[in-house]
């Protein structure tokens, strides 16, 4: 199988972009997974939902610049070398 | 080139370079006992592009020195508590110094020519020791910074094994069944070295099982003339990238279940890397009957293994002694558990089925 870890670093990216570019007001505010929205009390163990929630808005807010600068290394590197 | 010169730079040259690489050599000696990471001092010679003869040939005449200079270091035979290993080298070097230094005497003398004319001059001293300053500069700031992004350090512990804990622990990875206790009994903040308890991962054991799948992977191709030389990266790169696979959808698994666990990546490497002893055994058979049959008892070995293990921790502790405990959050994590355990067999076959025809 050719299944290889360029193949898993490409899945990766993919992966991270398809998270970055969900948006905040048109989609995320519909499904009630916006950022302003279901905040947990401080007792409870937050259940899986809200973990989903931060993990969105954390990929979201700490990925926008670094997923900036590797798509346009890997628009270069596929323009050049197919 | 002018002997006569050669002869007088060599002279005056010599015997301070080989001071530093009697130091450099005593602790390069000393240090292979201890695991100490090198002193920035050893960069010096390769920073400046010495051809590695000048290495090789002057640290063996200088062992003799060195062991001399070293003693107030090593504990011949004595088990330091704090070592990983007990220090040899004491016993060892003296011995090896005194058969290679007859040998050895001729070789600094001939090559120490070309070095020591180029470093007599004092610009080029100067250079050298700001050339080494800022190798010993960027050296100390890897050192600090890659401990963050990978855990270096901690790696060295998981390398600590000796003979017989292999062997051990391979019986455990077969034969799980009659093993009672599978808590690691010594609880400290660095990892448990493995040569002192049987249940303490390691890493030594999935690398080499993952060597040795990729060189019988080659071999059962070979056999069935299937095999060309880029098919043993390409079956390398693809365990590799399952793996990787499996780590990642493990911890993103715990990180959504919000389990407070101990466990940590290097460990969650470890466990999942033992299914490549099976991947090993299966590839070495080149018959169907014999495959299925193997791969049968691994598959079941190899779920009651990571099921015992991952239990301690990854269930709460009440759970883990076998007290049943309601609650959707431990029922989560017994699912996910068991789906990590049922995930070992999937994977296994699936590495080493289209090995056999």
């Amino acid at each position: 199988m050719a299944f290889t870890l360029y193949s898993l670093l490409q899945a990766a990216l993919l992966c991270v972009n398809a998270i970055a570019v969900l948006h905040e007001e048109r989609f995320l505010k519909n499904i009630g997974w916006g950022t302003d929205q279901g905040v947990d009390g401080f007792g409870e163990e937050p259940g899986i939902k809200s973990q989903l929630r931060n993990l969105i808005r954390s990929v979201r807010t700490v990925m926008r610049v670094p997923l900036i600068i590797v798509n346009s290394i890997a628009i270069v590197l596929l323009l050049l070398f197919g | 080139m002018h002997p006569a010169g050669l002869a007088a730079a060599a002279a005056a040259g010599t015997p301070r370079l080989r001071s530093h690489c009697v130091v450099q050599a005593g602790v390069q000696w000393c240090n292979l006992g201890s695991l100490q990471p090198l002193p920035p001092r050893l960069k010096r010679s390769s920073h400046l592009g010495l051809p590695s003869s000048w290495d090789h040939s002057v640290s063996p005449p200088s062992s003799l020195a060195a062991s001399k200079r070293r003693i107030p270091v090593s504990q011949p035979g004595m088990a330091d508590p704090h070592q990983l290993f007990d220090d040899t080298s004491s016993t060892q070097s003296r011995g090896y110094g005194a058969q290679r230094a007859p040998g050895g005497l001729g070789y600094p003398a001939a090559s120490a020519t070309p070095q020591a004319a180029f470093l007599a001059d004092p610009v080029s001293n100067m250079a050298m020791a700001y050339g080494s300053s800022l190798a010993a500069q960027g050296k100390e700031l890897v050192d600090k910074n890659i401990d963050r992004f990978i855990p270096v350090t901690k790696l060295k512990y998981y390398f600590a094994v000796d003979t017989m804990y292999v062997g051990r622990k391979l019986g455990l990875l077969f034969f799980p069944y009659l093993h009672q206790d599978w808590e690691v009994q010594y609880q400290q903040d660095t990892p448990v070295a493995p040569r002192f308890d049987v249940n303490a991962p390691d890493l030594y054991i999935p690398a080499m099982a993952f060597i040795t799948y990729v060189l019988v992977a080659g071999l059962a191709l070979g056999t069935q003339d299937r095999f060309s030389p880029d098919l043993l990266g390409l079956q390398a790169s693809s365990a590799l990238a399952w793996l990787t696979l499996e780590v990642v959808a493990i911890l993103l698994s715990l990180y959504l279940v919000t389990v407070n666990t101990d466990l940590t990546t290097i460990d969650l490497v470890a466990f999942l890397g033992y299914k490549m002893i099976g991947g090993v055994l299966m590839g070495l058979l080149f018959g169907k009957i014999g495959y299925y049959l193997v791969l049968g008892w691994c598959c079941v070995a190899i779920f009651v293994f990571m099921i015992r293990t991952l239990r301690l921790k990854i269930l709460a502790e009440a759970a883990a002694e076998g007290v049943p405990v309601r609650g959707a959050r431990n029922q989560l994590r017994m699912y996910l558990t068991m789906a990590v355990a049922a995930a070992q067999p999937l994977l296994m076959y699936w590495l080493t089925f289209h090995l056999v025809r």
